[in-house]
C-alpha cells in the first residue's frame, strides 16, 4: 500500500494491556468504560503524548489471522490500520472471563507523536502480550524491532488478568447443540429406517425431509463466528 | 404416480429453500442479528412447506402440524442459543 511502517510502541502495547484490565475488571465490551475512560484516557496514562490516536478491539477469534481478516473487512477498523498519521502501534491479547465467558480480548492502539523519544522505545513482540491466546501468532503489521527492552512490569500485570476457567460454557454450549442435532438426525434416519422396512403407515412428518432441515440447520451453525469486533 | 411426482418437486424445492438459505447465513456471518432474523426464516419457511406439502398429498393432520411447528421450534432455540452464546 505504500504506508510508512508502524513501529511497535512499548507505551501503547502497555495503554492495550491496561484497558483490557480495565475491561475484564471492570466487565465490559466498550470503548469506553461504565466509569467514562475513553482509550485516551489509557493511552495518556501509560505516557504517550498522543497527536493522533485510534484503539481497534477484538474479543474470541480463534486464530490472528481471522481478526485481521474481520478487521481488514470492516471499514472503519481498516481506516485505522492503514491510516498513514499513525506512526506507533501498540497490542495486547489478553486472556480472562467476560459476562462469565471465556474471552480473547484483542486491543490494538494506534498512535502519532509529536515526541520522538516516546516512539522510539519500543518492545519486541516476543514479551508474552502477544503470543499464547492466538496460538499461531504472526505480527499484525509490519513492525520495527529497536530497543530490546522488554517492560517486566507490563508482563506482569498482564499476567493478573489472565484467567482460566475450568468450564467453558459458551464451547460447551455449542458442543451440547451439535451433539443434540446429531442425535435427532440419527435417531430420525433409525426410525424412518424402520418405518420402510415394517412397511408401517402412520400420521407423520417426512423423516427424510426433517433430516434434511436439520442437517442444514447443522451446517449453518458451523458458520456461525464466535470473534466479534468493536 | 402423481403423489410421487408432487412428492419429487416438493422435495426439490424444499432442497433449494435450504441450500439457499445456508449461502444467506454464509453472506451475512459477521452479523448475528440478521443470521438469527434468517434462521427464523428458515423455520417459517420449513413449517410452511411441510403443511404446504402434506396438504398436497392430503396427508395433512394436525398432528403432523404439531410435529412440524415442534421441529421448528426446536431449530430457532437452537440458532439463537448459538448464534448469541
Amino acid at each position: 500500500m505504500g504506508l510508512p511502517e508502524l513501529r511497535l510502541n512499548a507505551k501503547l502495547s502497555e495503554a492495550a494491556t491496561k484497558k483490557a484490565q480495565d475491561m475484564f475488571s471492570h466487565n465490559y465490551w466498550s470503548h469506553t468504560s461504565p466509569e467514562g475512560a475513553t482509550p485516551w484516557n489509557f493511552i495518556v496514562a501509560s505516557g504517550y503524548q498522543y497527536t493522533m490516536a485510534g484503539e481497534n478491539l477484538a474479543k474470541n477469534f480463534s486464530n490472528s489471522s481471522g481478526v485481521v481478516d474481520a478487521w481488514m473487512a470492516s471499514p472503519t477498523h481498516k481506516d485505522n490500520i492503514v491510516k498513514p498519521a499513525y506512526r506507533d502501534i501498540g497490542f495486547a491479547i489478553v486472556n480472562g472471563t467476560l459476562d462469565g465467558e471465556e474471552t480473547t480480548l484483542v486491543v490494538q492502539m494506534f498512535g502519532a507523536s509529536d515526541t520522538e523519544e516516546i516512539a522510539q522505545k519500543t518492545i519486541p513482540l516476543s514479551t508474552g502480550i502477544t503470543t499464547e491466546a492466538l496460538g499461531d501468532q504472526t505480527p499484525m503489521m509490519p513492525v520495527e524491532f529497536q530497543a530490546q527492552e522488554a517492560s517486566k512490569s507490563l508482563v506482569q500485570s498482564l499476567s493478573s488478568v489472565i484467567q482460566t476457567p475450568k468450564i467453558n460454557i459458551p464451547t460447551i454450549t455449542r458442543d451440547t447443540v451439535f451433539i443434540f442435532l446429531g442425535l435427532l438426525i440419527g435417531i430420525l434416519a433409525l426410525d424412518g429406517f424402520v418405518i420402510s422396512r415394517n412397511k408401517i403407515v402412520r400420521v407423520a412428518g417426512h423423516n427424510l425431509a426433517h433430516i434434511m432441515f436439520f442437517v442444514s440447520l447443522c451446517v449453518a451453525l458451523m458458520l456461525v463466528k464466535r470473534g466479534v469486533l468493536l | 404416480m402423481k403423489k410421487k411426482w408432487i412428492s419429487v418437486t416438493n422435495f426439490t424445492i424444499l432442497a433449494i429453500i435450504l441450500i439457499s438459505t445456508v449461502l444467506l447465513f454464509l453472506l451475512v456471518q459477521d452479523n448475528k442479528s440478521l443470521q438469527v432474523r434468517i434462521g427464523i426464516l428458515l423455520s417459517v419457511l420449513y413449517v410452511s412447506w411441510g403443511i404446504i406439502h402434506h396438504s398436497m398429498i392430503g396427508s395433512l393432520h394436525p398432528k403432523v402440524v404439531i410435529e412440524y411447528l415442534l421441529v421448528g421450534a426446536i431449530a430457532v432455540t437452537l440458532i439463537i442459543t448459538v448464534v448469541w452464546m
